[in-house]
């Protein structure tokens, strides 16, 4: 397979990548701009369900990338339809790309984008260090968050590249294909910068809490890199907690906007981001990821695992299910209630957010 | 009244919360740093400005986070910046302190947070990665180094050199091309330490009550630069301090009880 590319050699070698030509799509602005330019150009109402966005809009072997942080805002809601529907051989990408792993055991994700895999303070994603060292998943590039971010940013801003001071020195740049480390040209005296290329991915599910039926979406709380997102991805779709009327967001043109024409198809999916936190809406399901941690992730046992992604995800049909497995109505509004006191919308006074530990039985042989 | 004497996480968290200069803009991560900057905030640093890797900035008073893109994180902020431009404000003169911990820590101050083992594709284990830690040393004017100090932790090479200290000493971080001082201080529970201004070796400053240099050597995988003369002894939270810490900031104990939950 050719290439049109110049990679980094080192990082290839380091990597163990020996046909490049799968690296390509990711930074090939021209591809990413030709698809944009098909793209409907007329205000239709693009609503369409869940099943039918990811039937088809996601193909096997995409570039997959998901809004917001970890559990914050992502449509993970919309990445188990994905696995459920037996896509394979995505290239997961994102900062953080923490959900990612989760698809692997079942060939949903074959090749990863590195920046951050792991749950913070709950722990670190033994699962995935497995799926490493037994060749489950191949890893095509290692970043950092903000490195991550600028090739998003550099999409965005239509540059083919970014100059940045992230990188240097480390050995990042030894394991990622393609950045590279140049003398500043503006300078006389020396002066190393890394130039990392603008990144487009094939496909971006962007979870909002509010978007109209064309796909205008508003987001409330940090935007992470979902602005750049939306204009860099080939394709976009927008899951919203609510469809409201576009009128409704032209009020309000001074918060983060993702507008119509990027969009390609508009899914209302209420508690889309569940078990996550969906700012303003629902706080996260902290015994999901406890279980998540200490079950499926642990790397312990397949079993373990296999059991604990049957009973979340290949066993639910929707969101609702999710949902009645985690407690229904009323796990639904206390994580409202603390959502909302710690935005400080709602009184905080006299509202419990303290969380004990869960040790499933199943955990303890 | 009588008032329990601070254990080893609460005297971290507050060696950070000594670490911190009033109106100083602050970037914190989940864990003691979070809380030494909140404790700074409630008693001798009210007027820092908290940043966070997700957006948040500047949130109003809130519960602990459990996440660097918590709804504590961002709580009534002004403004929440994508997550890029709050990188960019680093790069830019708007940070002044960082905090990051990590899995291997060298005598330059490098960080590791990828590998465990020296063979990348088949490690003993493999960690997160970067997150914004290798963008933070990068870009920020100073970097506070916050950790448990074992050998394993504290080795003579890293596995992995995610986040560039000092790089290998001397002037090779400038050379290197980046930003800022690098690290400037390492906050252990044994002890404070500097980086030697030439050869930017790591240097005993303080130690913590009870701890010799023998003690914090045995810890260490690499040689400890020992300063001239007597060694002070690292200041002690005062108890007003402490219940400040276990009452008003961490109430839940998520970071501060110790042995830790």
């Amino acid at each position: 397979m050719t290439t049109n590319f110049e990679y980094n050699q080192e990082a290839l070698k380091n990597l163990q990548i020996d046909d490049p030509s799968i690296l390509d799509r990711l930074i090939d602005g021209e591809s990413a701009r030709q698809a944009h330019l098909k793209k409907e150009r007329g205000k239709v109402d693009k609503r369409i369900s869940l099943k039918e966005a990811v039937q088809e809009f996601v193909k096997d072997g995409d570039i997959y990338a998901d809004s917001g942080f970890s559990y914050v805002r992502t449509p993970l809601q919309a990445l188990f339809e994905v696995m459920r529907q037996g896509k394979k051989d995505l290239q997961g990408i994102g900062s953080p790309n923490t959900n990612h792993s989760y698809g692997i055991p079942y060939g949903t994700f074959s090749y990863s984008h590195n920046s951050y895999l792991g749950a913070e303070m709950r722990g670190t994603d033994r699962s995935y260090s497995k799926a490493v060292k037994e060749k489950k998943v191949k890893i095509l590039s290692e970043w950092s968050h903000g490195s991550m971010g600028l090739g998003f940013k550099a999409a965005q801003m239509g540059a083919p590249y970014i100059a940045s001071k992230s990188l240097l020195g480390s050995d990042i740049i030894k394991y990622n294909p393609y950045v590279k480390v140049v003398e500043n040209p503006f300078k006389k005296d020396k002066d190393p910068v890394c130039l990392i290329p603008a990144l487009y991915p094939d496909v971006v599910f962007i979870h909002v809490q509010w978007a109209d039926k064309y796909g205008n979406a508003r987001i409330y709380g940090p935007a992470v890199n979902d602005i750049a997102l939306a204009v860099a991805a080939r394709k976009v779709i927008i899951t919203a907690e609510e469809i409201v009327p576009e009128s409704d967001l032209r009020n309000t043109t001074n918060t983060n906007v993702i507008p119509f024409m990027f969009v390609d198809a508009v899914v209302h999916l209420p508690y889309g981001a569940v078990p996550g936190n969906c700012p303003g809406y629902y706080y996260w399901a902290r015994e999901f990821w406890e279980w998540g941690i200490r079950i499926a992730l642990s790397g312990k046992d397949d079993k373990y695992r296999d059991s604990f992604w049957d009973y979340w995800v290949f066993d639910c049909k929707d969101q609702f299910d999710f949902i009645e497995k985690l407690g229904g109505i009323r796990w639904l509004n206390k994580h409202q209630v603390i959502e909302r006191a710690l935005n400080g919308i709602n009184e905080d006074d006299g509202i419990d957010l303290s969380y004990q530990s869960v040790i499933p039985k199943w955990d303890e042989e | 009244m009588s008032v329990a004497p601070a254990n080893p996480l609460e005297m971290l968290a507050y060696v950070v919360s000594k670490n911190i200069q009033d109106k100083q803009i602050v970037y914190v991560g989940t864990g003691l740093p979070m809380v030494g900057a909140i404790l700074a905030k409630k008693t001798h640093a009210p007027n820092i400005t908290l940043v966070y890797e997700s957006g948040g900035q500047d949130p109003i008073e809130g519960s602990m986070p459990w996440s660097v893109a918590d709804p504590v994180t961002w709580r009534k902020s002004p403004i929440t910046m994508e997550m890029p431009l709050s990188f960019a404000q680093a790069a830019n003169g708007y940070v002044d302190v960082a905090f990051q911990g990590a899995a291997q820590i060298d005598m330059y101050g490098n960080l590791n947070t990828h590998i465990i083992g020296n063979d990348f594709l088949n490690p003993k284990a493999r960690l997160t990665g970067s997150g914004g830690g290798n963008d933070l040393i990068s870009l920020t004017e100073n970097t506070i180094i916050v950790g448990l100090q074992t050998p394993e932790k504290f080795p003579v090479k890293l596995d992995f050199i995610t986040s560039p200290g000092h790089l290998y000493g001397g002037n090779s971080r400038k050379e290197a091309g980046l930003l800022g001082n690098g690290p400037v201080a390492v906050i252990t529970q044994l002890g404070v330490y500097d980086f030697e201004p030439v050869t930017k070796r790591m240097r005993i400053k303080s130690l913590h009550p009870g701890i010799t240099i023998e003690i914090a050597q045995a810890c260490t995988g690499f040689e400890l630069l020992v300063p001239e003369g007597e060694i002070p002894v690292t200041e002690t939270p005062p108890l007003d301090v402490l219940e400040i810490l276990r009452n008003e900031v961490d109430t839940q104990k998520m970071f501060i009880s110790f042995p830790p939950q």
